[in-house]
């Protein structure tokens, strides 16, 4: 719960501070900004993968299995709990970056509304619920362990890396950036969707036992 | 099969009369089999102390029962209906040996929120604020509690709602002796008309608490028995006197106690009134082993 909190407090501060930069530049913020905002909503949006770990050491969700919540409700709260704080997050960074971008006299434009709905938010939220359905599956295959060697630690280059790994296939292929990137979204929501669907067998009941 | 019940101790289940039976049972954690084929049925109100050393599969049990673990074998019956066809477990509670709070919470939070999730009331909660004592804790986070002031919280959870069937795994572990005492009031209250499975490794406690003892060893049931049937393979009891007396002398001593060992509990009487026949000013006897340490060996 704490942790959450400090991991969406981060998110919020570094994705303002950052989206209102270049909200100044003007067209860096449509070029640039946007497109590279979800690597920092992922950050704001860890809450739901910590609080299920955090529950789960707790004896949390024993207690809630025991009382008929099953496994796919549990990771569908997670799932929502990460979903509502990307949207504060990103709602954060969208809107300090377009302040100061109007504040700056630029114009709004259609291709910053298109980067936005097409890449910005889609993104951001594909890749928040990537990163904590393969959050809470592998934290039930495991013990709770410390640092870069668990779960939580690696979760967040698992956040960033679709992002990271898109923009740099975007980048290469020059004028066909664009549709690079909706293909990507595209195959990212095809391997969510397969992760979802086998939610039952990643998450039998007895995953959800405090490993303590 | 164990029977409990079958000594004729007619006593009215709550509405009407809820059973409890496993049938039987095997289960475990992946491919690791720890429950072994263990049967049962209880339709009586009463507490059952479960006992077994380390890995015996007692928590292993309360979790099956309590629909955690698919049963690998066997059939786990509420009312003669299998739990896993549904409605069984609004009978039950479970109190794992965790507290299972969130430590970001407040007491009245956490609360709140396990309310909701048994469907009990505001009202409730209020109740049991008072019943666990709890409610100068309600503005305190989970996280600030003393191990006691945890356990209490997480008892009062499965007082939010009556239930017919308590599955307790050690509720007063790591408690000061006071408030185990308390818990084990409440539950022993509590037990006059539910029926209570309740784990514990103090044999004391158990002996105290329980009317019906279940042992488990490897996974599998090994006892079921009224308590007063469980006998130590030696009988010994310890005598106090008010002053020193040389009727006692050859006595074996172990501390301020003579011990005498007998052949049984209805040597006792005889003795005291021989003892008292010689002058011999009584302070106490009791008997000096607990014979659930025998299930133990």
């Amino acid at each position: 719960m704490v942790v959450g909190r400090i991991s969406l407090l981060l998110g919020g501060a570094m994705i303002v501070l950052y989206s209102a930069a270049f909200g100044i530049g003007g067209p860096l913020f449509i070029n640039i900004g946007s497109v590279i905002l979800p690597v920092f909503a992922v950050s704001g949006g860890l809450g739901g993968a910590l609080v299920f770990t955090n529950d789960r050491t707790k004896g949390v969700l024993e207690y809630l299995v025991a009382y008929g919540v099953s496994p796919r409700q549990i990771l569908a709260n997670a799932l929502l709990a990460g979903i509502v704080q990307v949207s504060i997050v990103l709602g954060a960074g969208v809107g300090a970056g377009l302040t100061t971008y109007l504040l700056s006299g630029y114009p709004l434009t259609p291709a910053l509304f298109e980067v936005l709905l097409a890449y910005t938010f889609p993104m951001s939220y594909l890749t928040v619920t990537l990163m904590t359905t393969v959050g809470v599956y592998w934290t039930t295959l495991s013990s709770p362990r410390a640092g870069l060697n668990s779960p939580l630690g690696v979760l967040p280059l698992i956040g960033v890396a679709p992002t990271t790994g898109l923009l740099l296939l975007a980048l290469t292929l020059g004028s066909y950036s664009g549709r690079a990137l909706l293909i990507g979204e595209l195959a990212l929501f095809v391997v969510l969707v397969s992760l979802l669907a086998r939610t039952d067998r990643f998450m039998p009941p007895e995953r959800m036992l405090s490993p303590a | 099969m164990f029977r409990a019940g079958a000594r004729s101790i007619p006593s009215p289940t709550p509405d009407g009369g809820v059973s409890l039976a496993c049938r039987s049972l095997s289960s475990g954690y992946g491919k690791q089999t720890v429950l072994h084929e263990v049967s049962f049925t209880i339709d009586e109100p009463s507490v059952y102390v479960v006992l077994g050393p380390n890995g015996a599969g007692k928590t292993t049990l309360f979790r099956t029962i309590a629909g955690i673990l698919r049963p690998t074998a066997g059939e786990v019956m509420i009312d003669g209906v299998p739990i896993r066809q549904q409605g069984s477990r609004d009978h039950l509670h479970y109190l794992s040996h965790m507290d299972g709070m969130p430590d970001g919470l407040t007491v009245r939070e956490c609360l709140d929120f396990y309310a909701r999730v048994e469907r009990a009331t505001p009202a409730d909660v209020e109740r049991v604020l008072d019943q666990l004592e709890i409610r100068e804790f309600t503005k305190s986070f989970i996280s600030k509690l003393s191990a006691g002031q945890r356990k209490r919280v997480s008892i009062a959870r499965v007082f939010l709602r009556e239930r017919a069937i308590y599955l307790m795994d050690e509720p007063t572990a790591n408690l000061d002796p006071k408030v185990a005492r308390e818990i084990r009031t409440l539950i022993l209250n509590l037990s006059r008309e539910r029926i209570v499975l309740y784990s514990s490794h103090n044999l004391f406690e158990a002996r105290e608490i329980g009317r019906y003892v279940i042992t488990l060893r490897g996974g599998a049931l090994t006892l079921f028995d009224r308590m007063e049937n469980v006998r130590a393979a030696h009988f010994v009891i310890g005598v106090r006197t008010l002053t020193p007396t040389p009727a006692l002398e050859g006595w074996e001593r172990s501390g301020d106690y003579y011990l005498r060992e007998l052949s049984g509990p209805e040597e006792v009487p005889g003795l005291i009134h021989d003892l008292e026949a010689r002058g011999v000013r009584l302070r106490e006897v009791r008997e000096m082993e607990n014979p659930l340490e025998d299930l133990f060996t």
